[in-house]
């Protein structure tokens, strides 16, 4: 990436999703490890930076976070004009939140960067345990200790509703996790994830791309005199 | 027993002397930051030079006060109502009227004191006059009428109700969210073309902590969505609001061009922190009582007070800005300063003395001028969405 050579890279990413999917939560959790039951909510976008170590390599998101209510919709553009990285965000225990996820999907498709590496984020994944599956499998108030690779919880989720969005997601090109920012379930790995799949090199025709440089100006001089 | 408030006092009252909590020797030291309760019970975390600027804000709201009074005094109470009278009728302008209404447009900059807040936004922002046309009991009849209905609006209303303000010792409260409940779907219902637009929400739950009562601060909230600010700000696909961006980013180049060419250079459009300020009239992005100055000037000069004071913010923070070679670096810049801005003088004087005139003659001209493109902007977009969709079905 434009960067390339270098170990360190910035990386615009916005998150994009129904109001109340927890967009904030997911945030605020991989930026600050908190969780708030009452964020207050998001009006045109709110932006973080969070770096994130990969191998050798650190990635340092600029994260906008989005407004979820559908008129705020048309200010959208402003926020993934440029992004290098987006996470979809629904609400495990809405339907219609789903369904939105794949609008925004379309739109980033047809509109957004070419590059851009998408994530698919079923969030809430804890609700649907104490709500549906759990109740049986794991009895209601045990304390269940999440790793990004938790196979009881993938098991979990495989009864719900994981076939139809890890399918969509499969057959769009994104990647799929779910997450908890109440639990931290699967939160920084969606971002790491994201960070290993930045590509590595900017495409030469499109310096302003998808992922931002640390000089900006200097990149075409570099890509054209190092090559 | 519907719980309606509006004739009685809510139970949040202004105490002009709530106590900060006072920083220890070793926190002025070590200058760490020291968390406190602002003028309007907000808490806010900032350092001690905070603390010391919001007491001498307190100190200069009492001074206000007594000037406020001592006018009263001498040209009688309501005074201000006159130069209003004249306004309409322009044949019979008097001389008094006009001294006073400079004298007031003067006075309002300065700030109005919070006491005399609710009465002095109610009378001059036309909150009075609309009230006077319909029925004395139109707020209580619409809440009563409403009360049960279920609609996408209230829906969304009902989510957003704690994550107003989370903590706030009176509207984070059942009887806060009540109140504030009350005011938007009411308002919801009395225009179906906004319905309810997220940002709303704050700037509602301010209007009830200045007015006091549910009723005048729905009116308020009418004045300002159907008067004051332009049409179509909260609307279904924001147009008014993208018209003030595009009129705003035109007034930026023109008063700050050098930083304006040096933010264009970042490719970073002043929209992503701007539209949050106009959607929420600053009161998510700067401190309550600064938030509450800026409204005095809005409510009495209009609209156009919102480019002012956004203006007097980029302003004041560009030699900063120029220096800046990130998105990231700039949005520090400025979420820094508004968050530390606690002194409503500092920012006011910028606002008017720096930034300049600018008539609303002018700002109604820009508009126009950038209308045809937002919507030509705005359809396409819809249609563009359109197009997509048929893919779906496969």
């Amino acid at each position: 990436m434009a960067t390339s050579g270098n170990k360190n890279m910035n990386a615009k990413l916005v998150l994009l999703g129904d109001v109340g999917a927890g967009k904030s939560s997911l945030v605020l959790r991989f930026v600050k490890g908190q969780f708030i039951e009452f964020q207050e909510s998001t009006i045109g976008a709110a932006f973080f930076s969070q770096t994130v170590a990969v191998n050798d390599a650190t990635v340092k998101f600029e994260i906008w976070d989005t407004a979820g209510q559908e008129r705020y919709h048309s200010l959208a553009p402003m926020y993934y004009r440029g992004a290098a990285a987006a996470i979809i965000v629904y609400d495990i225990t809405n339907q219609a939140s789903f369904d939105r996820a794949k609008k925004w999907v379309q739109e980033l498709q047809a509109q957004g960067n070419p590059n851009m590496v998408m994530a698919l984020a079923g969030n809430k994944a804890d609700l649907i345990d104490a709500r549906k599956v759990a109740a049986e499998v794991i009895p209601l108030g045990t304390k269940l200790k999440y790793s990004s690779s938790n196979q009881d919880m993938s098991k979990i989720v495989v009864q719900d509703r994981k076939p139809e969005a890890q399918t969509y997601a499969e057959e769009n090109g994104l990647f799929f996790m779910e997450t908890s920012a109440k639990t931290a379930l699967n939160v920084n790995d969606v971002f790491s994830e994201i960070a290993k799949r930045l590509p590595r090199l900017q495409p030469a025709q499109n310096p302003s791309g998808m992922v931002l440089m640390d000089r900006p100006a200097q990149t075409p001089a570099t890509a054209s005199c190092c090559s | 027993m519907y719980g309606i408030q509006s004739r009685k006092d809510l139970a949040f009252e202004y105490h002009p002397q709530i106590q900060i909590l006072r920083p220890s020797i070793h926190a002025r030291r070590a200058n760490i930051t020291v968390k406190f309760q602002d003028l309007y019970g907000f808490t806010v975390e900032g350092n001690v030079d905070d603390v010391n600027v919001l007491n001498e804000v307190r100190e200069k709201v009492r001074e206000q006060g007594r000037v406020w009074w001592a006018l009263e005094a001498s040209k009688g109470a309501n005074w201000y109502l006159q130069t209003q009278a004249t306004s309409t009728l322009k044949t019979s302008l008097k001389l008094s009227a006009l001294v006073n209404g400079i004298t007031l447009k003067k006075l309002i900059r300065k700030g109005i004191p919070p006491v005399l807040r609710p009465k002095v936004w109610f009378s001059l922002s036309g909150a009075a006059k609309k009230k006077s046309t319909v029925p004395e009991s139109y707020y209580q009849d619409l809440t009563m009428a409403v009360e049960d209905r279920v609609t996408p609006a209230t829906k969304q209303i009902d989510h957003d109700l704690p994550r107003t303000f989370p903590g706030h010792p009176w509207l984070d409260t059942p009887e806060g969210h009540a109140a504030l409940r009350r005011v938007l779907v009411a308002y919801s219902f009395r225009d179906s073309d906004v319905g309810y637009c997220q940002g709303l929400n704050y700037v509602a739950a301010l209007l009830l902590l200045v007015m006091k009562t549910e009723e005048d601060a729905f009116w308020m909230l009418s004045v300002l969505l159907e008067n004051v600010l332009v049409s179509d700000c909260y609307t279904n696909n924001l147009s008014g609001c993208h018209v003030e961006q595009r009129v705003f980013k035109d007034l930026l180049t023109k008063k700050c061009p050098r930083l304006a060419a040096h933010l264009d250079s970042l490719e970073f459009d002043v929209s992503l922190v701007c539209t949050e300020w106009f959607l929420c009239l600053f009161s998510k992005s700067v401190p309550s009582e600064t938030t509450l100055r800026v409204w005095d000037v809005l409510f009495y000069e209009g609209a156009k007070v919102l480019f002012h004071v956004a203006l007097a913010i980029f302003k004041m923070n560009e030699e900063e800005l120029l220096i800046a070679h990130h998105i990231g670096d700039v949005i520090s810049i400025i979420q820094r300063s508004t968050h530390h801005l606690f002194d409503p003088d500092e920012l006011l004087t910028v606002a008017f003395d720096k930034v300049g005139f600018m008539t609303t003659t002018t700002i109604s001209k820009q508009r126009k001028k950038q209308e045809p493109a937002v919507m030509a902007e705005l359809d396409q977009r819809s249609r563009r969405l359109n197009s997509v969709n048929p893919d779906e079905k496969r």
